[in-house]
């Protein structure tokens, strides 16, 4: 017995160690970052902040508030009223809200953005049909409010998914208890649903806002500058990377403040209450409800989903002479090949690594699997900036290039996605209680066999989810591809990116449909899995 | 378990031979383009079917183009450069990255004003920046410099784009060479006081605000115009035909319009010289430049090719003689006036 733990203890100082040189690997974007603003001219820097880093500070303060608030609108109700009410196309509207997460924000805001123009199908239909409204709609949309609803669009499925979850845990009894004390469901929503499930509702909080941070085409197209907008204007106008790389720092320094808070609050409030069994929706709906239900879901999944579809289609149809089927089946394989590979990589890192975490159980794990999560706090194209920095010595040396190459590709992919495929497989291994780890050891298997043999098909359903969203995100990918790919190498996302900044919407469509098809049929799956659950 | 071993085998199988298969071959030539348009792969196909050689390109924005040259340094596998801003290219050429172009056969094909006067680089095309006006509220003949956009009488009327997209930049460096900065900062000033809304969109939202009636007159590129009045859907014909196009700074004793060059340039470590310039030679040929001129509607630098039939309506004008290499020179301070005077 005693020669066995001993052998336990080493293997798993070797995994240890493997742990954080995999981490190393990971942070070194970020280290690199940090090695070249230091001691550099800081002329533009001060300039930068004397002009424009209070306007822009506001500006972003102001869409993520707002971004926030209405992926809040989005999200959460329905959530709510899809978990704790039965009633019929329960299932369809469920599925349908999380497919909105297929269509990338660029797309979603572009899209939008011509069908609102003046020379757009919305207008158009108005002129023709309403024309006593035809003043009344002659607006301009370009407005940071109507950006930040475009924004929740895509993103609001983060926060479904998460309280989808939370409040199907939360179970009857509490709701019951509620009742039971006179609470009606709009007080138990407020009182039970959501304070129960606020760790959920801050990491889907946190994962909003980084996607906002991130993007950078929808913001300039409607004239809103954010950070990440100064850290463009700091790199590009003023030919400044070393004053970019600061900004960037900066960005990521309050990011991870915010993130440990997130983190904090997650391990405060995690086990302050008892998921049970009886998970069976309960409600009773009147006919107002129902209304209320049935209306809430139509217009979300209408706006969000089905409007950006078939205004595409149409798109396609109008141009469907000059599609060039081949090139979109050619841009499919390459994006479905690389979003694999690289989320193969990602989830099983991850397992490994909180895998490990969790046998050895020890306080320096449990930091390094918090600050890998961080690097999704970084700007994509500043990820690809710091890499390009990163291997420019290696391809010095080796006398070949690997900037350009998919395995760069994969690696950036890997640092900017890895925090997205954490969360599920946390969530999931979380649940199973320590009791089995030691179980595992009573009947004599290594900590690797027991993760082969038990925590593997345990964990599975966790592990298509991280998977398929994954997948998801790194076919919408822009940044990091633009930046990094190989010649000749295009996506689905740099066509349909390429067309829609040039001006030609409509040719975009066929690539950015097909994006949203790949998605629809991976978040499908998602959500069916997650029915399982 | 076996099962996932073995994928991740694969995998790793997979990306050690790819890392490999990125060496440079010869008979190819690459090319990092800022320019993304469907006729620029036109112009490669053609050019690889004439000559066996192929054309291997990158595509991103002309700053993460000009970092990454920087950065990779002798090792770059890149041949050419091509952006849609000759301030990219002057400021490509000032950072060391380009290498003299001294071929007759090249030089040859083009219009001597067009020329870079330190070499570096290549015009392939060129575009005006134009004042556009909606034709039922406003008279043309109120319309005469791009200083006159600075006039009380357009308050509230004037659309045009961020101060972050280049072609603006271009245009500000311009208006500094030409006045300088003091009357710049003036006239930068003035226009956000008469901008009928906050910068945004891109240029042919520009177009149709005019056409929703948002604003009076907007300053674009001239090849939108091109765009919008081919286009296959009727609404944006229509937004077209709704405004009239008019070329700026036509006085005697005016700077004439503004042009900006899409141009390319060889890099300085270039693996494939002797190809490139093959490609360059290619680009601005006659047939290739006829090319250009029939899908995009920008103007050639070709001595023998006409503009196309929409944008020959529009007439001749006369350019702003002004070095191109100015408008990089200047780009700074034309950030600087920008951030200063609120223009977002």
């Amino acid at each position: 017995m005693e020669i066995s733990l001993n052998q336990i203890k080493k293997k798993s100082f070797k995994s240890l160690l493997a742990v954080v040189l995999l981490a190393f690997i990971i942070v070194l974007p970020i280290i690199a970052l940090f090695v070249i603003s230091v001691g550099f001219d800081t002329t533009n820097f001060f300039y930068f902040a004397d002009y424009l880093l209070l306007d822009y500070t506001l500006s972003t303060l102001y869409l993520l508030v707002l971004t926030i608030f209405f992926s809040f609108l989005f999200g959460v109700v329905p959530a709510w009223f899809i978990s704790t009410s039965k009633f019929k196309g329960r299932r369809l509207y469920d599925l349908l809200l999380y497919l909105p997460l297929a269509i990338p924000t660029y797309i979603m805001a572009f899209s939008y953005g011509d069908i609102l123009s003046f020379s757009g199908p919305f207008q158009s239909f108005i002129r023709d049909f309403i024309p006593s409204l035809t003043t009344f709609v002659n607006q301009d949309y370009l407005q940071i409010e109507v950006l930040s609803i475009l924004l929740a669009f895509s993103l609001y499925p983060y926060l479904y998914a998460a309280c989808r979850i939370s409040f199907t845990l939360i179970g009857n009894n509490y709701i019951n208890l509620s009742k039971n004390l006179g609470l009606n469901e709009l007080k138990t929503f407020f009182k039970i649903g959501i304070p129960l499930s606020l760790p959920a509702i801050f990491s889907a909080i946190f994962l909003i806002s980084m996607e906002v941070l991130n993007e950078y085409g929808a913001v300039s197209y409607f004239g809103v500058n954010t950070y990440t907008s100064g850290i463009f204007r700091a790199w590009g106008s003023m030919a400044d990377m070393e004053t970019a790389s600061l900004l960037a720092i900066l960005l990521f320094l309050v990011v991870s403040f915010f993130f440990l808070i997130e983190r904090w609050i997650t391990n405060k409030y995690n086990y302050n209450f008892k998921s049970n069994s009886d998970l069976s929706p309960n409600f009773k709906n009147s006919n107002k409800k129902l209304v209320l239900i049935h209306v809430t879901s139509v217009i979300i999944i209408l706006a969000a989903f089905i409007v950006p579809i078939i205004y595409m289609i149409n798109n396609i149809i109008v141009d469907f002479d000059n599609i060039d089927l081949f090139d979109v089946f050619k841009l499919s394989k390459n994006t479905i090949f690389i979003s694999f590979i690289a989320s193969v990589l990602i989830v099983l890192v991850v397992l490994f690594i909180q895998y490990v975490k969790r046998i050895s159980n020890s306080k320096v794990l449990n930091f390094i699997g918090e600050i890998i999560s961080l690097t999704y706090a970084l700007p994509g194209a500043v990820i690809g900036i710091s890499i390009i920095l990163l291997f420019a010595p290696v391809n010095d040396s080796l006398g070949f290039l690997l900037i350009g190459s998919i395995p760069v590709l994969v690696y950036a992919y890997f640092i900017r996605y890895m925090a997205v495929a954490v969360s599920p497989i946390l969530t999931s291994f979380r649940k199973h209680p320590k009791k089995l780890d030691d179980a595992g050891k009573s009947i004599g298997l290594k900590p690797f066999q027991f993760f082969r043999k038990i925590f593997i098909p345990l964990n599975k359903n966790a592990i298509i989810i991280a998977f398929c969203i994954c997948f998801v995100d790194i076919m919408k990918d822009l940044p990091l591809t633009l930046i990094l790919r190989p010649f000749n190498f295009d996506t689905l996302a740099t066509q349909t990116y390429e067309y829609a900044i040039e001006e030609m919407i409509t040719k975009s469509s066929i690539y950015s449909l097909t994006i949203i098809i790949f998605g629809v049929i991976l978040l499908s799956i998602l959500s069916i899995k997650q029915l399982k659950k | 378990m076996k099962k996932i071993t073995l994928i991740v085998k694969f995998i790793f199988f997979v990306l050690i031979i790819m890392s490999c298969e990125n060496n440079q071959k010869s008979n190819e030539i690459n090319i990092y383009s800022q320019r993304h348009y469907a006729v620029d792969e036109l112009q490669y196909e053609n050019f690889t079917k004439m000559t066996g050689i192929k054309v291997n390109v990158t595509k991103a924005n002309a700053d993460e183009l000009i970092q990454r040259l920087k950065i990779e340094g002798s090792s770059s596998s890149a041949d050419l450069f091509i952006t849609v801003d000759v301030g990219k290219l002057w400021q490509a050429g000032d950072m060391g990255l380009l290498q003299k172009i001294e071929d007759e056969t090249i030089t040859s094909n083009i219009k001597k004003e067009f020329l870079d006067s330190n070499n570096f680089w290549v015009p392939l095309t060129f575009r005006s920046r134009i004042i556009v006006y909606s034709k039922d509220r406003v008279d043309v003949n109120e319309l005469d410099s791009y200083e006159s956009l600075a006039d009380k009488k357009w308050e509230n009327r004037l659309l045009i784009r961020s101060s972050s997209n280049s072609y603006n930049q271009a245009l500000m460096s311009s208006i500094i060479a030409n006045n300088g900065s003091k009357v710049a900062e003036q006239w930068s000033s003035n226009i956000v006081s008469n901008l009928a809304r906050d910068p945004k969109g891109n240029d042919r939202d520009q177009v149709k605000a005019i056409a929703a009636g948002q604003g009076d007159l907007a300053v674009v590129n001239s090849y939108y115009i091109g765009l919008l009045l081919s286009s296959e859907k009727e609404d944006e014909l229509n937004a077209g035909n709704s405004v009239g196009v008019f070329f700026p700074n036509q006085g005697i004793d005016q700077s004439g319009a503004h042009i900006n060059v899409s141009g390319i340039a060889l890099t300085k470590n270039s693996p494939n010289k002797e190809n490139a310039l093959k490609l360059i030679a290619y680009l601005t040929s006659s047939v290739a430049q006829q090319t250009y001129v029939d899908n995009t509607y920008e103007y050639s630098v070709n001595t023998e090719i006409e503009p196309n039939e929409i944008v020959k309506k529009w007439g001749d004008f006369r350019k702003d003689n002004l070095d191109l290499n100015m408008l990089g020179v200047k780009r700074n301070e034309a950030i600087r006036i920008f951030d200063k005077t609120g223009w977002k």
